[in-house]
């Protein structure tokens, strides 16, 4: 299972994949099978002025970034880890780190 | 590395902006000259070939091919193309500018491969004169480029005083 | 400071318009994002892990107190109210728009400021010694020369596409404070000429650059310097981006063969249409005249502030370097507050720098490579009056050149081309030496941290340099010990196996303890320590509890 992440276009704001549509919350990101999320990263992959650079993070079997991206998907889902901004994406979606 | 999304045709293009047809044929190594030509002759194959030739025929030039080679051969060439395979491959304008400036080439120097309109500016400073270009205007490509910046700060293969320059020139004209 | 004319608001005018232009034909899908990639970084513009970074050039680190206001203006209206100073005397933004880019770009250069070739296969900022114009040790200011530098490199029609970047240094004082052999051209200004280091870097394969070339007249920089690019643009490698700075081809081919060829280019250029001549020189001499020093100091007055207040006598002692003059001081203002992130300042912070400096330092500042803030020129009667401002924004630590005034990069928080992570890292170690005394006891030390192999943290001259590494997704860092960035130039050598975050800080300390122990005196400073007893010496105490 993988789960598709790009940055929008216009403002860079990091993107995930849920069943059809891009969000901002890493939170509400969807788990796709691996063939589907190929195809949907190439879909992606042309479409430039939505996203750019798409890509898939491959999840481990509880549904974790597996460990190789652990760190930087932690940090593109919550926020960098220190300084002025401390978590401050998954404060703005009233949420708690995920990824953990 | 070449781009797969320039749809556009290559086509040949003056500085002056004029589309031309390209009566070129290029000859690979194994080639025969076989009809009127005019011939562009690949780099190995003119240093081999052009001392023996009559007519002034073209010469192809690939990044890694040293220049100054041909400066025996220099009157027996009308033309000089200096390929780009990818548009990050910056060795082309070092070509053209020892072309121009060290070795004083006058014939014609074409710009072909990956050429884009965001090079073009600064391939007329080398000193190209001629461009195969993947654009949808290519003639508005190069009259755009020519304008694209009304400053130069250094010197290079064309006419355009560097600022320093222009400066010494305009505290000379109050004085 | 330079002060743009005509030509050089028309040139950064022609630039914006184009790079909008370019933006427009991004967004509207007329050309690709790989065709879009190197243009959009030729203005300084990275996509990185949360958005897009804007790089902004501080011109080899000078900066006016009106500019460092618009930078303040930036942060607050198109980011997120602070601000990044960076190894190479720039400024950079994490959470800029590619909308906005455009806009942005045109309200920098309404002060005179610019985003170019701070990225891309180009000639980047050139970089120089914060104090020049200031310092005591000075033989000649490089300024001008920087300045010079710069034009020339603007835009050059032959070097935009080089192989890989090209970063230049210059320095004209008899202390390397610009680490310029650690750089792709490395120029040091004498009396006699340039003594010109080339082929110099970090990264993967770091080098110190040989000396090319000595007494290379002034009036023929530029020439030499075009053929010094010409040969690399002709012959750097391009098969392998690992392998194609200059260092790599000055290495293979020999310091002696490269000289060789370079002055074999430097005869066949028409160097008068290159040089500019002497005239200009002195043109570009007269924008940095010394400031209209004020007189009048009152040294008691100093000494008796000293004595009353504890913590700005130690700011003094820390935190000032000697001035030309001996009235005044050039004053190093610390972006190293314990526990915040190195090299960062909020628009709040920038804007009490760029009124400090005008209040008190002429009206101009300096971006170190070691990522602080400089008022080059103060006068010590205003020291006291300077320190109570800068205190009340948090601006007042008093760590220069101190264990806890590290370089981090900004590492994988940021980056998205980092292993790890280094500003908790640098966190975590500049709280375990917070304590004053124990800092001031340790003395000089300079630690310097990256987060990958790249080596925008520098770490390869760090006295302890630190290294993030990769294993598999678990972030480990080598330790390096004995690099020097100054005249004495050295790289620090790896030390033992890689150590996970939470051992690093109790390794640095144990080193530093041991240090304390094998010390001749106060004054021998842990970077000659390490030099008389050898690394190994050292490299069981990173590793083994005492």
């Amino acid at each position: 299972m993988k789960l598709l992440t790009a940055n929008r276009l216009s403002d860079g704001v990091v993107l995930w994949y849920a069943k059809d549509r891009w969000v901002e919350d890493a939170a509400l990101a969807a788990q796709i099978d691996d063939a589907e999320a190929e195809t949907l990263q190439k879909t992606w992959a042309a479409r430039e002025t939505e996203v750019v650079a798409p890509y898939l993070i491959p999840l481990t079997a509880d549904g974790q970034p597996v460990q190789r991206e652990h760190v930087r998907e932690f940090v593109r889902a919550n926020g960098p880890t220190a300084g002025q901004t401390a978590f401050d994406t998954s404060r703005s979606f009233h949420r708690a780190e995920i990824f953990e | 590395m070449s781009q797969p999304n320039s749809s556009h045709t290559p086509t040949l293009v003056t500085r002056d902006g004029a589309v031309l047809p390209d009566g070129w044929q290029l000859l690979n190594d194994a080639d025969e000259a076989s009809g009127d030509g005019p011939y562009v002759l690949g780099f190995e194959r003119a240093l081999r070939e052009l001392d023996g030739l009559n007519d002034r025929c073209g010469v192809r030039i690939q990044p890694a091919d040293d220049v100054r080679l041909l400066e025996p051969f220099l009157d027996k060439i009308a033309l000089v193309e200096v390929a780009f395979p990818g548009f990050r491959d910056g060795r082309g304008y070092s070509t053209a500018r020892i072309l121009r400036e060290d070795l004083g080439f006058t014939g014609i120097v074409r710009a072909v491969g990956d050429v884009l309109r965001d090079q073009l500016h600064h391939m007329l400073r080398c000193g190209f004169d001629e461009f195969v270009v993947k654009d949808a205007d290519p003639a508005e490509a190069v009259a755009a480029a020519a304008k694209r910046f009304s400053v130069a700060y250094q010197g290079a293969a064309d006419d355009r005083l560097p600022a320093w320059q222009r400066r010494l020139n305009a505290e000379a004209a109050v004085s | 400071m330079y002060v743009y004319d005509d030509f050089d608001h028309a040139f950064v005018a022609d630039r914006n318009r184009e790079f909008a232009d370019q933006v427009q034909r991004r967004l509207n899908g007329e050309i690709t994002e790989d065709q879009f990639k190197p243009l959009r970084l030729m203005n300084g513009l990275y996509l990185q892990l949360h958005a897009y970074m804007l790089r902004v050039a501080v011109p080899y680190g000078v900066l006016s107190s009106r500019q460092m206001r618009r930078f303040a203006h930036i942060a607050r209206t198109y980011d997120r109210d602070f601000g990044h100073f960076t190894t190479r005397q720039n400024i950079q933004f994490n959470w800029i728009k590619l909308a906005d880019t455009p806009k942005i770009l045109e309200e920098l250069a309404e002060v005179e400021m610019h985003a170019l070739q701070t990225s891309g296969n180009c000639i980047r900022n050139t970089t120089t010694d914060q104090f020049a114009g200031a310092a005591k040790d000075e033989v000649a200011d490089p300024r001008p020369f920087a300045e010079i530098i710069r034009q020339w490199s603007s835009n050059h029609p032959e070097f935009t596409f080089l192989p890989r970047k090209f970063k230049i240094a210059i320095t004209g004082a008899f202390k390397d404070r610009a680490a310029i052999r650690v750089h792709d051209i490395g120029l040091h200004l004498k009396p006699t000429g340039f003594d010109v280091h080339v082929g110099g870097g970090m990264g993967r394969t770091p080098y110190l650059a040989p000396l090319i070339k000595t007494g290379l007249q002034p009036e023929n920089l530029l020439s030499y310097l075009e053929a010094c690019l010409r040969v690399y643009n002709r012959y750097g490698r391009r098969d392998n981006i690992y392998k194609a700075r200059i260092k790599i081809l000055v290495s293979a081919l020999g310091a002696e063969e490269y000289s060789r060829q370079v002055e074999e280019e430097w005869a066949r250029l028409d160097t008068t249409k290159v040089d500019a001549p002497l005239a200009v020189v002195d043109h570009f001499k007269s924008f940095f005249p010394d400031p209209a020093f004020k007189g009048g100091f009152d040294a008691e007055a100093l000494d008796r502030a000293k004595t009353a207040d504890a913590a700005f006598a130690r700011w003094v002692r820390n935190n000032t370097h000697a001035h030309k003059r001996d009235d005044h001081v050039s004053v190093t203002i610390s972006l190293k507050p314990v526990g915040l992130p190195p090299g960062d300042a909020s628009s709040a912070q920038m804007d009490v720098m760029a009124d400090a400096a005008e209040a008190y330092g002429y009206g101009e500042l300096r971006v170190s490579h070691e990522q602080n803030i400089i008022l080059p020129h103060v006068a010590k009667g205003d020291l006291y009056a300077l320190y109570r401002d800068l205190d009340g924004s948090n601006l007042s630590t008093a760590n220069v050149g101190k264990i806890t005034d590290m370089i981090a990069c900004p590492g994988l928080d940021y980056c998205s081309l980092a292993n790890a992570r280094s500003i908790p890292l640098a966190q975590d170690i500049s709280q375990r030496f917070e304590d004053a005394q124990l800092t001031d006891t340790i003395g000089d030390l300079q630690i310097k941290i990256s987060g990958c192999i790249n080596a925008c943290g520098h770490h390869h001259v760090g006295h302890i340099g630190i290294l993030g590494v990769d294993k598999q997704g678990i972030e480990f860092y080598q330790i390096l010990l004995g690099g020097r960035a100054d005249e004495n130039a050295a790289l620090g050598v790896i030390t033992g196996k890689g150590l996970p975050a939470e051992a690093v800080p109790a390794a640095i300390e144990r080193v530093v303890r041991l240090y304390l122990d094998l010390r001749t005196s106060e004054t021998e400073r842990f970077i000659d320590t390490v030099t008389r007893l050898g690394r190994e010496t050292f490299a069981e105490a990173l590793h083994e509890p005492a």
